[in-house]
C-alpha cells in the first residue's frame, strides 16, 4: 500500500536531480545575465563613468540617433536578404542531395563535403573572401584577362554586396542540412504515386515535395536567422566598416566602455530574435513534423 | 475483336546481370481478378511495375486496351497503381488524398465536381464521415481504403495492387480480401494483385499467375493450379505439397520410400513426387499399408483451428507435413520422437518427370 506513493516520490526526486544541473546552469549563465543586461540598459552613463541611477537616456539616444536606428534597419535588411539568398542557393542544393541522389551513402558524403569549409576557422573563411573579391582580387583578374571587363569591378569588396556574398557562403550549409534531411525522409513511392495520378513535376513539387520539406526550411531559416542577426565579424571584415549591424554597434560600445548603450542594443537584438523565431515557429508545428 | 484489357508479349527486364523478367507473355480479360504469386525476387513486382510504366522493359511489348503502351509514360496509361505501403500524401486529408489526381491532373473538373467524385469514392470504400481526417489519424485498414479510393477516382480500366494486404494484420487481411473483391465486382474493372501468400492468391484470383526467377511458370484458375501444378516449383510455392526427389524410369518412381509404379506423370524439369499435405496418413510402424510408405519421426504438431498440422522428420532433415482436417474427426495423437509409417494413395500423388513426353 505504501509502495505506490514512495515510487512516485522517488521518481519525482529523480526528475528533480536530472533537471537541476540544466536549470542551475541556465539561470546562472542565461536568465541572470539577460536580466542584468535589461537592468544595465537603464543605468546612467557619463563619459568616463557609469552609475546605477535609473534613466531612459540610453534608450532615448538609441531611438533618436540615425546611426543606431539605421543599424537596426541594416540588420533587418541584411538578415532578410541573406535569408533569401541562402534559401535560393540552398534549396536546389538540398533538393539534389536529399531527393535526386538515390544512394544514401552518396548523399551523406555530399553533405559532409558541404561542411568541409567549417574545418577552417571562421575568420579565415571570412578573410579569404578579400583576395577573392578585391579590386585586384581573383574575380576581377579573371574577368579582365578573359576580356569581359576593362575596369575592375570595385563594388565587389567593402560594400553591402560583399557582406551578403560572405554571409551567404558561410550560412548556406545551415539551410541545406535541415532541408536535405527532410527531403531524404520523403517516401519515393509518394512521388511516384503523385506522378501516376497525373500530376506534373511542378504540381508534385509545390503540392507534395515543398510542403513536406517545409519543417526543414523553417529549422534552416531559424539557424540562419539567429546567426545572421547576431553577426558582426563578416560585416566588420568585408564591409570596411561601412555596414554597421547591431552586432558591430555592441562591439564598439563595449570597446569604449559604454555599457548602458551596449545593453540597450543587446536587449533590442534579443527582442528581434525572439520575434523572428516565434514567427517561424508559428508557420509549422515542429513538434508534429519532426 | 481484341477482348483483352492488357497483353504482354515477351517482356524482358534486366538489372545488370540479373534477369528480373524473362520473356513474360500474358493476357488479361476485362472484369477479371488476377493474382501474381511468387517468392520474393521472382519478378512479380517488376512485372507489375512494367505494366504500370514505372520500369521500361528491354524487350517485348505491353498492350493495353488494344494500344501499344510500351513507350507511354505511367501517368498517360490510365492504369491505377496501389502501393505496398499505400504511399499516401501524409500532409493531406483523406478527401485531399482521394481527390489529388482529379485536382492536379488533367481532369478538367471544377473543384465542386472533384469533391463530389471524391466523396462518392470515399463512400464506395466505406470511409464516409472520415473525409476530413488526416491520413495519420486513421487505422491501417482505413489507409488501405484511402489508397484504393485515390486510385479508383481516376476511373482506371486496370488497377495494379502491389502486395496490398502485406502491411495489414491477419484479421484485417481476411476482411480486406472480401472488400477488395466486392469493390472490384461493383466497378467491373480488372484487378492485378501481387502477393507472396499462396492462400491470398488462391482465394482472390479468378486466375493465378505463378512466377519464378523472372519466368511465368503457370497460369490458371485457382482450382486448376492447386490440383494440377505445372511444375515442381509451382507445387513448392503453393506450400501444400510434400515433395520427394527421386528418379522416374519407365513408369516407376524410385525415391526415399522405395519404388512406386506411376500411372501418369507430368512433364517437369526434374523428377519429383508430390503428395498433398492432407493426403498423407500416419500409421504405427509395422502396420501393413496398401500404398507406398515412408518411416519418419514425429516432431511436433500445430493446431490451426480447423485443422491440425503434424510435422515428421524423414531422417535426412527433410520435414514432411501432414494436415488433418478436424471436420474428419478428432486428430490422432502422436508420441514425440516416435517413428511412424507415412502412407498415401499413389493415385492422388502428382509426379513430375523429365522422361514424360
Amino acid at each position: 500500500m505504501s509502495s505506490t506513493p514512495s515510487i512516485q516520490k522517488r521518481q519525482s526526486n529523480t526528475t528533480r536531480w536530472l533537471l537541476a544541473p540544466g536549470i542551475i546552469w541556465m539561470c546562472l549563465f542565461l536568465v541572470l545575465p539577460i536580466l542584468m543586461i535589461v537592468y544595465v540598459s537603464f543605468w546612467t552613463q557619463t563619459t568616463f563613468n557609469i552609475s546605477s541611477d535609473p534613466t531612459l537616456a540610453s534608450w532615448k539616444q538609441f531611438f533618436s540617433s540615425d546611426t543606431y536606428t539605421g543599424a537596426l534597419w541594416t540588420t533587418v535588411r541584411i538578415w532578410l536578404i541573406v535569408l533569401t539568398t541562402t534559401f535560393i542557393v540552398g534549396y536546389p542544393t538540398a533538393l539534389f542531395v536529399g531527393l535526386f541522389i538515390k544512394s544514401k551513402t552518396l548523399s551523406t558524403i555530399l553533405l559532409v563535403v558541404c561542411v568541409i569549409p567549417f574545418w577552417t576557422s571562421f575568420l579565415i573563411r571570412v578573410l579569404a573572401w578579400r583576395p577573392m573579391l578585391g579590386k585586384e582580387g581573383a574575380i576581377n583578374i579573371v574577368l579582365m584577362k578573359v576580356g569581359i571587363i576593362q575596369q575592375p569591378i570595385e563594388v565587389l569588396l567593402f560594400t553591402e554586396l560583399s557582406v551578403i556574398i560572405g554571409m551567404t557562403q558561410i550560412y548556406c550549409v545551415f539551410m541545406v542540412g535541415p532541408i536535405a534531411f527532410m527531403l531524404g525522409r520523403i517516401d519515393r513511392n509518394i512521388i511516384e504515386a503523385a506522378r501516376d495520378l497525373g500530376a506534373s513535376f511542378g504540381r508534385i513539387f509545390w503540392k507534395i515535395i515543398f510542403p513536406l520539406s517545409l519543417p526543414g526550411v523553417i529549422v534552416g531559416a531559424i539557424f540562419v536567422s539567429v546567426m545572421v542577426l547576431g553577426e558582426f565579424a563578416t560585416s566588420g571584415a568585408l564591409s570596411g566598416r561601412k555596414v554597421n549591424l547591431l552586432g558591430n554597434i555592441i562591439v564598439t560600445q563595449v570597446g569604449s566602455l559604454k555599457w548602458a548603450m551596449a545593453s540597450v542594443v543587446g536587449v533590442i537584438l534579443t527582442v528581434v530574435m525572439g520575434i523572428v523565431i516565434a514567427g517561424f515557429l508559428r508557420i509549422v508545428d515542429l513538434k508534429r513534423e519532426l | 475483336m481484341d477482348t483483352a484489357v492488357f497483353r504482354l508479349d515477351g517482356v524482358t527486364k534486366r538489372y545488370g546481370e540479373l534477369v528480373a523478367l524473362d520473356n513474360a507473355t500474358l493476357e488479361a480479360g476485362a472484369n477479371e481478378y488476377i493474382s501474381f504469386l511468387g517468392p520474393s525476387g521472382s519478378g512479380k513486382t517488376t512485372l507489375l511495375r512494367v505494366i504500370a510504366g514505372f520500369e521500361a522493359p528491354e524487350a517485348g511489348r505491353v498492350h493495353f486496351q488494344g494500344r501499344d503502351i510500351t513507350n507511354v509514360p505511367a501517368h498517360e496509361r490510365g492504369i491505377g497503381f496501389v502501393f505496398q505501403n499505400f504511399a499516401l500524401f501524409p500532409h493531406l486529408s483523406v478527401i485531399q488524398n482521394v481527390g489529388f489526381g482529379l485536382t492536379h491532373g488533367k481532369s478538367g473538373l471544377t473543384p465542386a465536381q472533384v469533391e463530389q467524385r471524391a466523396l462518392e469514392m470515399i463512400e464506395l470504400v466505406g470511409l464516409s464521415g472520415m473525409e476530413g481526417r488526416g491520413v495519420d489519424q486513421i487505422s491501417g485498414g482505413q489507409r488501405q481504403r484511402v489508397a484504393l479510393a485515390r486510385t479508383l477516382t481516376m476511373q482506371p480500366k486496370l488497377v495494379l495492387l502491389d502486395e496490398p494486404l502485406g502491411a495489414l494484420d491477419a484479421n484485417l487481411r481476411g476482411r480486406m480480401r472480401n472488400e477488395l473483391r466486392a469493390i472490384r465486382e461493383r466497378l467491373g474493372v480488372t484487378f492485378v494483385h501481387v502477393t507472396g501468400s499462396e492462400t491470398e492468391a488462391l482465394a482472390m484470383g479468378d486466375r493465378v499467375v505463378v512466377l519464378d526467377r523472372g519466368r511465368i511458370i503457370q497460369i490458371g484458375a485457382p482450382g486448376q493450379v492447386y490440383d494440377h501444378p505445372a511444375s515442381p516449383d509451382v507445387a513448392h510455392y503453393l506450400n501444400r505439397f510434400n515433395l520427394f526427389d527421386g528418379k522416374l524410369n519407365a513408369g516407376i518412381f524410385t525415391g526415399a520410400f522405395g519404388a512406386v509404379p506411376v500411372p501418369a506423370a507430368v512433364k517437369g524439369d526434374r523428377d519429383v513426387y508430390a503428395v498433398r499435405y492432407d493426403r498423407m496418413q500416419a500409421v504405427p510402424v509395422g502396420t501393413a499399408t496398401a500404398g507406398p510408405s515412408l518411416r519418419a519421426t514425429f516432431i511436433a504438431s500445430e493446431y490451426l483451428g480447423s485443422a491440425v498440422m503434424n510435422f515428421f522428420d524423414a531422417g535426412d532433415g527433410h520435414v514432411i507435413e501432414m494436415e488433418h482436417h478436424l471436420s474428419l474427426g478428432a486428430p490422432q495423437e502422436f508420441e514425440p520422437r516416435q517413428d511412424y509409417l507415412l502412407t498415401w494413395n499413389p493415385e492422388q500423388a502428382i509426379v513430375f518427370g523429365r522422361e514424360v513426353r
